[in-house]
């Protein structure tokens, strides 16, 4: 069990309980996924906004990718709300 | 609580939600990944044109159309 113990849980009991249990479980889903979002839009905004790497970053460059950024959280929702839409 | 709550019922239902939840996002980034490459053609802009968030909505529509053909052909195999 020491593989679940938590020092930071904050309570004095040597007991693990569901509810730290299922925060430790909460929080390592949310930081996996967002290192998986991050790496997705890495990706998609190297192919769309460096199509020929220079010795810096140009200023057309920088501002492809914040709009890119923005535009790809953006299509998350889209598709999202899509998904959960009624059906035809 | 005490450390036999770990095997109870009820911890077993919020990992089944979690698992659920995680399963609903993966589909989520799966498919807009898929169908941002379909439908972002050119550099991003500071808004979607309409025609592209059309695309977007519709291929998210479209897939999960297909999801159910597929299910239903897979399904009328067994």
């Amino acid at each position: 069990m020491d593989s679940f113990s938590s020092p930071s849980s904050g309570s004095s009991s040597s007991q693990f309980s569901t509810e730290d249990f299922m925060d430790q479980l909460k929080t390592q889903l949310a930081q996996a996924y967002a290192e998986e979002f991050l790496e997705t839009v890495r990706g998609k905004c190297f192919e769309k906004c460096i199509t020929k790497p220079g010795s810096s970053l140009s200023g057309s460059e920088s501002s492809c990718i914040s709009r890119c950024v923005e535009r790809y959280i953006e299509a998350t929702g889209i598709i999202s709300r899509a998904m959960f839409s009624a059906p035809r | 609580m005490d450390g036999s709550a770990l095997n109870s019922a009820e911890l077993q239902r919020l990992i089944s939600q979690e698992k659920e939840r995680a399963m609903v996002n993966e589909m989520v980034a799966k498919l807009t990944s898929a169908c941002w490459d379909k439908c972002i053609t050119g550099t991003p802009g500071s808004k979607f044109s309409s025609s592209e968030s059309t695309c977007l909505a519709n291929c998210a529509q479209r897939y999960m159309d297909m999801s159910i053909i597929i299910m239903k052909r897979f399904q009328s195999m067994q």
